[in-house]
């Protein structure tokens, strides 16, 4: 009984959704369809009756073609959530120069309003996604709109048929109401696949798109490098640098004291040491957060290794081999371990920890997991920890995911590809 | 004692020449880099070596491939190493073989020169002396700790300089007791750790290792 009822619900709602599809799809060739019966109406003597049904085509199909494409979009996204980027041309800023003359990205104009006006325009019919959603709405009635189009007809088969009183007819219009109840809940569904095929962005645009993404991340890579370069040298400065002032002051102290009080002297000696000591152990922690040595000595594996032993959980590291990869990916994806250990201690509050290196199939990425049996709860915050993780490893193309039910476990799987294995 | 010492800084080398001649011992040859480093340990056979973890050629860890590879030929080859931080996984692939003769030590332990010549003494006797920094982090790493939280404040502080490699009575010394107290303390820890006790301090420091290493 339920799944009758859910049957008759999903053809009732394919069935608009094909009527939908139909009068979307159909729009244009009905435009065309229109001038041709114009051309018809007014006769072959009549001079007009080639040119007018010429123009309504023409203007009829580069002035909906765009709204069409924009529907279909709509529509797509809208019933199976599949997003499709439109790809458009964004307007650029219009702006007033010293001379008075407005600049909107193509030429001066002489009022901010007829800038934007030529901005518009020029941009509307310069986009090269304008060749993209004529060749849709060419395709798609013979495609996705022939589809859609089975269940409208077997309905207007069924009327037609019904209303009269010959066997044959009323057989044929059985028929096609069977055909439509059928086809109902699936004659929409081709709609998707050729909107996904022919309303993508062009490699063009997916380029343009691809560049401005690199852009935002290598503005991205230079401030937080700029930012670690201020804070070494922050950390030089009024550390390592000002211990290494007062070492020499007490050493020379000690050097004038020497011959007149040498008890002293030696108790100076012993603070320059112990000052040395600790300038040291400073140096080697500010060492460990630029560039650990162990990474250095033994590369990525053996230093993952080593930050196992180090954490206060019972971490286990698993890896496939020796995996030497680029310094700069190492890097990130050690500090990016080092960071999930951290939290996984502070946060979560786990005992344990698994880690695991490997190669994907494709031998092209390097899949990093770390998986703990903390309380879970762990999400990817803007501005939170894992957000900025996301970011760095973003700069090498790398992805994060994290899995992470209250109550744990957390999972947290990096990926970054590289060729260099 | 015979020394042999390799470290490619000059000026370190140059400095802990002096100070081991300081106090009396030879320094038979110098090394520079890892090749060099395996060649002098094998031809002086020294008393005990002092030896740098990271050399030329490649700034890896050359230093200490070449004090394993010189060990793996003459087992228990006293070898002291010196770096400018410490790491368990070092201390690990150092303390492997049990054989006892080995000392791990950041390089500013040379700034107190008695305690370093005297953890360089113990080393060529075959003992075993660890840089109290890499107890410190075998001390405080998870899986052993839960076990370790069993000892008196007093007994964990004893289990720490005995992994050092210290005698009873160096310890003694340190913490202002009679050894005979200390004795007292070590059984009581050892009784509450499980290990057995054992009068030959190298292979007591072996077996304190050997557990807190254990997972």
């Amino acid at each position: 009984m339920h799944q009758v009822r859910s049957w008759v619900a999903s053809a009732a709602v394919g069935f608009v959704r094909a009527c939908v599809v139909v009068a979307v799809t159909m729009l244009v060739p009905a435009v065309w369809a229109a001038a041709v019966a114009l051309g018809i109406w007014w006769g072959a003597a009549n001079p007009w009756s080639w040119l007018a049904p010429f123009v309504l085509v023409c203007v009829g199909t580069l002035a909906l073609s765009r709204p069409v494409c924009r529907t279909v979009r709509h529509l797509v996204a809208r019933w199976t959530a599949t997003v499709l980027p439109d790809g458009y041309r964004q307007a650029g800023p219009v702006t007033q120069m010293s001379t008075g003359f407005w600049w909107n990205g193509f030429g001066y104009e002489r009022t901010s309003r007829d800038a934007l006006l030529d901005q518009r325009w020029r941009i509307r019919w310069r986009d090269p996604a304008n060749w993209r959603d004529l060749r849709f709405t060419a395709i798609a009635p013979l495609t996705a709109g022939v589809v859609a189009a089975v269940p409208v007809a077997g309905v207007a088969a069924a009327v037609l048929g019904f209303s009269q009183s010959a066997l044959p007819a009323r057989l044929l219009g059985g028929l096609g109401l069977v055909v439509a109840v059928a086809g109902a809940p699936y004659a929409w569904r081709p709609v998707r696949p050729v909107a996904v095929r022919f309303l993508r962005a062009s490699a063009a645009m997916a380029l343009a798109d691809r560049v401005d993404e690199l852009t935002a991340r290598r503005a991205d890579a230079t401030v937080t490098q700029a930012a670690e370069i201020r804070r070494i040298e922050r950390d030089l400065h009024d550390g390592a640098q000002a211990r290494l002032v007062a070492l020499g002051l007490a050493l020379a102290t000690a050097e004038k004291l020497m011959a007149t009080d040498p008890d002293r002297a030696r108790a100076l000696m012993r603070e320059a040491r112990a000052g040395a000591a600790t300038s040291l152990t400073e140096l080697r922690e500010l060492v460990r957060g630029i560039n650990p040595p162990v990474l250095n000595e033994r590369g990525l594996v053996d230093a993952v290794r080593a930050l196992a032993l180090d954490s206060p959980l019972e971490a286990e590291v698993g890896a496939d081999g020796q995996l030497r990869l680029d310094p700069p990916v190492e890097s990130a994806v050690y500090f990016g371990i080092a960071e999930l250990l951290t939290n996984a201690v502070k946060h979560a509050r786990a005992s344990r920890a698994r880690i695991s290196l490997a190669r994907d199939a494709g031998d092209t990425a390097v899949v990093v997991e770390v998986e703990d049996d903390g309380r879970g709860g762990a999400e990817v915050r803007a501005g939170g920890g894992l957000a900025g993780l996301r970011r760095r490893l973003a700069v090498f193309d790398g992805t994060l995911e994290v899995t992470s039910p209250a109550g744990g476990p957390t999972r947290v799987r990096m990926v970054v590809p590289c060729a260099s294995l | 004692m015979r020394i042999v010492v390799a470290e490619d800084l000059y000026l370190l080398r140059d400095g802990m020449v002096r100070l081991m001649e300081a106090y009396g011992h030879q320094v038979v040859a110098t090394a520079a880099t890892g090749p060099e480093t395996l060649d002098a340990l094998l031809t002086w056979r020294p008393d005990v070596a002092v030896v740098d973890v990271r050399m030329p050629p490649a700034q890896s860890d050359e230093g200490l491939r070449a004090a394993l590879d010189a060990r793996r030929e003459v087992p228990g080859l006293p070898v002291l190493i010196l770096s400018q931080h410490v790491e368990q996984l070092y201390a690990r692939e150092l303390l492997a073989d049990g054989a006892g003769g080995i000392g791990y030590f950041l390089k500013e332990s040379v700034f107190d020169a008695d305690q370093f010549i005297d953890a360089l003494e113990r080393v060529a006797g075959g003992g075993t002396a660890m840089d109290p920094a890499v107890i410190g982090k075998l001390l405080s790493a998870g899986p052993s700790n839960r076990r370790l939280a069993a000892l008196t404040a007093r007994e964990h502080s004893v289990l720490g300089l005995m992994a050092e490699g210290l005698s009873n009575q160096a310890i003694g010394r340190r913490l202002f007791l009679s050894e005979s107290a200390i004795s007292k303390y070590t059984t009581s820890l050892f009784g509450k750790l499980g290990i057995t006790d054992d009068d030959n301090s190298n292979r007591r420091v072996l077996a304190v290792l050997a557990y807190l290493n254990s997972p």
